[in-house]
């Protein structure tokens, strides 16, 4: 089928469209941190009694119990991050609705901007008559996109507002990456990549790999967090300390990264194991060591590690978000350095 | 009530007296250990894993295999066209010793073995051993030119698409190229060499064959 | 938990190892000297521990780092030859450690051997544990519930026996498993997160098991063949054969396949231009000799099946067909030729003919076949991968192949050593011009061209096990996940004044994401309901310790 190029062409505006979008969206949340007033309450979770902890948990549903909470129900339990997130939004709930007009711009244009960018992924898809995810351009469009919806997910549910300038500052600067250095027209895929495997195997590691994203960038913000916070406590100057007062404790940042995590990892696994029945049906063998595979696995074994380390004690908090971070940056290497500059059978996925 | 084993966790504190002499050894004999099932274990899986060879060809392990006469699986019957283009079958030379050989124009251990396999026949020719070749993966335009270059009279079968060597898949399959078979006065594969044969090799083989009892 | 008590601390007389029977808990050195058997125990302890476990994961995946990024023996050969060019003096020294056959080496093979060999020391007996403790109770409740990390206390005018009566049927009907006592209610949740766990850990295992099972008992093979050709599955008709190690060519299935016809087609025009778009490969095979044929379209991403053994279209090219007359006047060569691609983008091939039986002289011949040549500033080249003006320009060689004696050749290469080059300069020949060679050597006619598939064989019994295991890993891993193992308990004592204290208590054994707290509020609350639906009174929510708090050392605390 011939490529619709009119498809494609709003494809491509719409991306530029996100970029615009997200861009401003960027500066939105950078006044919100300069001008902004402080809607969401000044005060950090570590200062509030500890009875908050239980009374917020406590359901609205016992009409004669003592306090009732005036925050929301925390939702059903798993994978519900129970009352430790919430002291950030308790306040939230003390005034609810009354967000600084500049948390509410960004929330505005971000919205916008992930409509333009969904669009995008859409009507390429429906340019090239398949799923559009089938060259490095289209990988990276859509890896964005699937992270820039799960922290909209993570940021409306946890009201992790002041978070969206780390994770939108990087999602503008891949687009404009990728639109400008590894676009790729809108064409049909050679032979090798003509399968329904295609769908199945590089969806689940886009999105397993926009779950990553997110929580890689939560994990950067987690340590510095956590950093700022101990050199406070230890009465050291500290510096651009005014963010820090405003974001979420650290251990709520550390667990949301967690559960990113726990998302994305069994996607991970779907993925090889996906990849290797693609790969079996195409080449021949499930399993030929192939660097991209090999770098993939490393990346399994690194996040697998990751787990184990969370749930050790003594390696909590700094030294699992390290390892969290050395895994995303072999999956940075897998698809970046591995993808175009060593020879294997992935290749062809690549830039043409 | 008992508490379930488990496996055994990292624990904090050691010991108080646990020579560091001691973990020393403790981890010599670990790493010890890791080195002996390498040299056992370890190696014999690495060579299953596949490695190019760089050749268009299966050489195979070359040496020679002799069957006694009570596992001497009997040569299936085997039917072709020769180079000239006569039709002719393994059966037409039952009650002499047929000395099979598949060989290629293209491939080097055949062209090294062909003069003593054209000296053989020769020397043989009388004495009721007759032989036979299988041309693989060649055309007749060069398999004639290699017949005519090394003096060549014996019929070879021309086998483009490998169906002889199928018929002998579950006796004595020629593993590589060239292979040479011998089969008996009673039609029983008694010897088999893979690679280049030897003037003395083969000759000691035919010689063995003509003096067992038909 | 108790380490192994050593004469300092105790003074008592070194302890007596190894004991028999019964589980120890160490994870230090050993205290007392002891013997081989002891010594043996010992390490399989610190081989079977989840951090050993762990730290040859990782060895693992740092092992696969060089094998990824080095060229390998296995993958491409070529590449290792070129890193040999390029790096003269360290080439031989990666050759040494292995480094170009990573996969394959010996220590790659010891890491993973022992991986396996500490994960099934570790999750076998654990699995029959579990096994055996599937009826398992729940602990005992403790003194004192305000001990753990989430309670809750009230009172209510209930009895106590009526007041654990309806927590009990409370916590029965939110499938807890229960366990009674005096004044107390214990229920646990989550069994099947050790399950999913533990399956998890075995299913690894079985992949690991699956790919040996594959390596010993499959195999692999290669085959190149020009269309028109046909082929049979044995070691005398096949490119390349790998077999496992209990492997041999008795045991290849005995298929024959024909190349009917080959299609390739490009994109002609826009961005893409010459990028193929379409392989059809039309064959016809049959199972054994004497089957009937069935006709197949071969393509990528859709194998042939053929009695167990699975044949794959890896890659495609041309075989320029050429007939060479020597200085005797005699036809001493007429076939195809497959020449090898060295570019992607118009497919320009090389390869060599070999004429060893040519007179006066063998005659050798290297060039290249453009598909579409064309002329770029006097340097030829091919436009487009697709034949459509097709040309082959051919250095000729005579003298000695060196293929009558020595070593076997690879029939791609051309050993010029003892050949010298003929004094005719090479010039592009389209289908049906010849080429005569000076001093009657001969002529060379280039006929025409057919194209050639290169076929992957391949044999493999532990694809499917692999397969299954892989997804009961996957099943394991979400189960291990997504269940959480915790534990309520409650106490119910007559206080003074008629009325009755419920203590609630709940322990989370794995909750490193959080969230029981709102389901043990979620549940503190539906109990308190259901005895203020019997009897009215004033409710009391008392603070834990915070999630933070120590775990009690005591029974609640155990048994993960």
């Amino acid at each position: 089928m011939p490529i619709n190029e009119g498809m494609a062409n709003l494809s491509h505006y719409a991306f530029v469209a996100t970029v615009v979008a997200y861009a401003l969206a960027v500066l939105a949340f950078a006044c919100d941190f300069a001008f902004g007033r402080d809607a969401l309450g000044p005060l950090r979770p570590a200062q509030q009694p500890a009875a908050d902890l239980v009374a917020v948990g406590a359901p609205p549903a016992s009409p004669g119990a003592g306090t009732p909470p005036p925050g929301p129900a925390p939702g059903p339990p798993p994978p519900g991050p129970g009352p430790a997130v919430t002291p950030a939004g308790a306040g939230a709930g003390r005034e609810a609705g009354r967000l600084g007009l500049w948390v509410r711009v960004a929330i505005g244009l971000t919205a916008l901007g992930l409509a333009a960018h969904i669009l995008g992924v859409i009507s390429r898809g429906l340019a090239v008559h398949r799923v559009p995810w089938g060259d490095m351009y289209e990988f990276v469009t859509t890896v964005t996109c699937v992270a820039v919806i799960f922290f909209f997910v993570l940021m409306i549910r946890y009201r992790a507002y002041r978070l969206g300038l780390f994770v939108l500052g990087p999602v503008v600067i891949l687009l404009g990456l990728a639109e400008t250095v590894i676009y790729t027209p809108a064409g049909q895929l050679p032979p090798a990549l003509q399968s329904y495997w295609l769908a199945i195997h590089v969806t689940s590691i886009t999105l397993a790999t926009g779950a990553f994203v997110v929580a890689a960038l939560l994990a950067v913000v987690y340590l510095l967090a956590d950093r700022h916070d101990r050199r406070a406590a230890a009465g050291q100057p500290t510096r651009s300390g005014a963010i820090f007062r405003i974001l979420p404790a650290p251990k709520v940042i550390d667990q949301l990264a967690y559960r990113t995590v726990v998302f994305g990892f069994p996607l991970w696994t779907f993925g090889i194991i996906a990849g290797a029945i693609w790969a079996d049906e195409a080449w021949g063998r499930y399993w030929g060591w192939d660097p991209t595979e090999t770098w993939a696995f490393i990346t399994w074994v690194v996040y697998a590690g990751y787990l184990h380390a969370r749930a050790t004690a003594g390696w909590r908090g700094r030294k699992s978000a390290w390892i969290q971070l050395i895994g995303f940056g072999c999956l940075l290497f897998n698809t970046i350095v591995v993808s175009i500059l060593i020879k294997g059978l992935h290749s062809y996925a690549g830039l043409s | 009530m008992s508490r379930p084993p488990r496996c055994p966790r990292r624990h904090p504190r050691h010991a108080a007296i646990g020579p560091d002499a001691r973990r020393v050894a403790a981890a010599a004999l670990v790493t010890s250990a890791a080195l002996a099932l390498t040299a056992c274990a370890g190696g014999a899986i690495a060579q299953s894993t596949p490695a190019s060879n760089g050749q268009s060809f299966v050489s195979g392990a070359s040496g020679t295999t002799i069957f006694g006469s009570r596992d001497a699986p009997p040569a299936p019957a085997v039917t072709g066209t020769t180079l000239a283009g006569a039709r002719l079958s393994l059966s037409a030379f039952h009650g002499h010793v047929v000395v099979l050989n598949f060989w290629g124009s293209w491939c080097t251990p055949c062209r090294a073995e062909a003069p003593a396999l054209a000296s053989l026949a020769a020397a043989f020719s009388h004495a009721g051993v007759d032989f036979l070749g299988v041309d693989i993966r060649d055309t007749p335009a060069s398999a004639e030119a290699f017949q005519r270059d090394f003096k060549i009279t014996y019929p070879s079968l021309n086998d483009p698409g490998g169906l002889i060597a199928l018929d002998f898949r579950s006796t004595v399959p020629p593993a590589g190229i060239p292979t040479t078979l011998v089969i008996s006065r009673r039609g029983q594969i008694v010897a088999r060499v893979i690679g280049e044969a030897s003037y003395p090799g083969l000759r000691g083989l035919i010689s063995k064959t003509l003096a067992q009892p038909s | 938990m108790t380490g192994v008590r050593t004469p300092a601390a105790t003074g008592q007389p070194a302890q007596r190892e190894p004991q028999p029977g019964g589980p120890r808990r160490t994870g230090g050195t050993p205290a007392a000297p002891f013997g081989v058997l002891g010594w043996a125990r010992w390490v399989w302890r610190q081989l079977t521990s989840m951090r050993t476990a762990l730290v040859l994961l990782f060895l693992l995946a740092v092992a696969s780092v060089p094998g990824s990024v080095l060229p390998q023996e296995g993958i491409d050969p070529q590449a290792v030859q070129q890193y040999y060019v390029a790096h003269p003096s360290l080439a031989p020294l990666l050759a040494r450690l292995s480094l170009f056959s990573v996969f394959a080496a010996p220590w790659f093979a010891a890491i993973y051997l022992l991986l396996f060999a500490s994960l099934a020391g570790c999750v076998i007996p654990r699995t029959f544990r579990l096994a055996g403790s599937a009826r398992q109770q729940p602990p005992r409740a403790p003194a004192n519930l305000s001990r753990l990390p989430l309670t809750a206390r009230y009172e209510t005018a209930l009895a106590p026996d009526e007041a654990l009566a309806a927590a009990a049927a409370l916590l029965a009907g939110k499938r807890f498993r229960l366990r009674t006592g005096d004044g107390w209610v214990a229920a646990e949740k989550g069994y099947l997160r050790e399950a999913g766990n533990l399956l998890f850990h075995l299913a690894l295992l079985g992949v690991l098991v699956a790919v040996c099972v594959g390596g010993m008992f499959g195999y692999k093979a290669n085959r190149l063949l020009v269309v028109g050709d046909s082929f049979a599955n044995t070691a005398t008709d096949l490119d390349a054969f790998h077999p496992g190690r209990a492997v041999s060519a008795t045991d290849l299935q005995p298929f024959t396949i024909t190349l009917g016809k080959f299609e390739a087609s490009y994109v002609t025009s826009g961005a893409l231009r010459g990028q193929p778009s379409r392989f059809d490969a039309l064959i016809r095979y049959s199972a054994q000799p004497g089957a009937p044929m069935h006709g197949y379209q071969l393509r990528v991403n859709h194998p042939l099946a053929v009695d167990g053994v699975r044949v794959f279209l890896i890659g495609h090219g041309y075989a320029p067909v050429f007939r060479v007359t020597d200085g005797t006047g005699r036809v001493v060569f007429d076939g195809p030729v497959p020449f090898i691609a060295v570019e992607q983008a118009g497919l320009t091939s090389e390869g060599v003919i070999k004429v060893p039986d040519a007179h006066p002289q063998q005659l050798g011949f290297a060039g290249v076949f453009l598909p579409t040549a064309v002329d770029v500033g006097g340097k030829l080249g091919s436009a487009f991968p697709a034949p459509l003006n097709p040309a082959v320009s051919l250095v000729s060689y005579a003298g000695n192949l060196g293929m009558d004696s020595g070593p076997a050749q690879s029939v791609y290469q051309l050993d010029t050593s003892g050949l010298r080059q003929l004094p005719i300069r090479p010039r592009p020949l389209a289908p049906g011009q010849s080429m005569k060679l000076p001093d009657g050597d001969g002529t060379l006619t280039f006929t025409g061209y057919r194209q050639w598939i290169s076929l992957a064989i391949t044999y493999d019994p532990g694809t499917l096990p692999a397969l299954i295991a892989g997804m009961t890993a996957l099943a394991g891993l979400l189960l291990s996940f997504f269940v959480r193992r915790r534990r309520m308990f409650v106490r119910a004592a007559a206080a003074p004044g008629g009325r009755t204290v419920v203590e609630l208590g709940g322990l989370a054994r794995s909750d490193a994401a959080g969230g029981f707290e709102s389901e043990f509020a979620t549940l503190s609350g539906e109990i308190s309901s259901a005895h203020q639906a019997r009897a009215p009174a004033v409710l009391e929510q008392g603070p834990g310790p915070g999630p933070s708090g120590p775990p009690a050392a005591d029974d609640p605390t155990e048994g993960e």
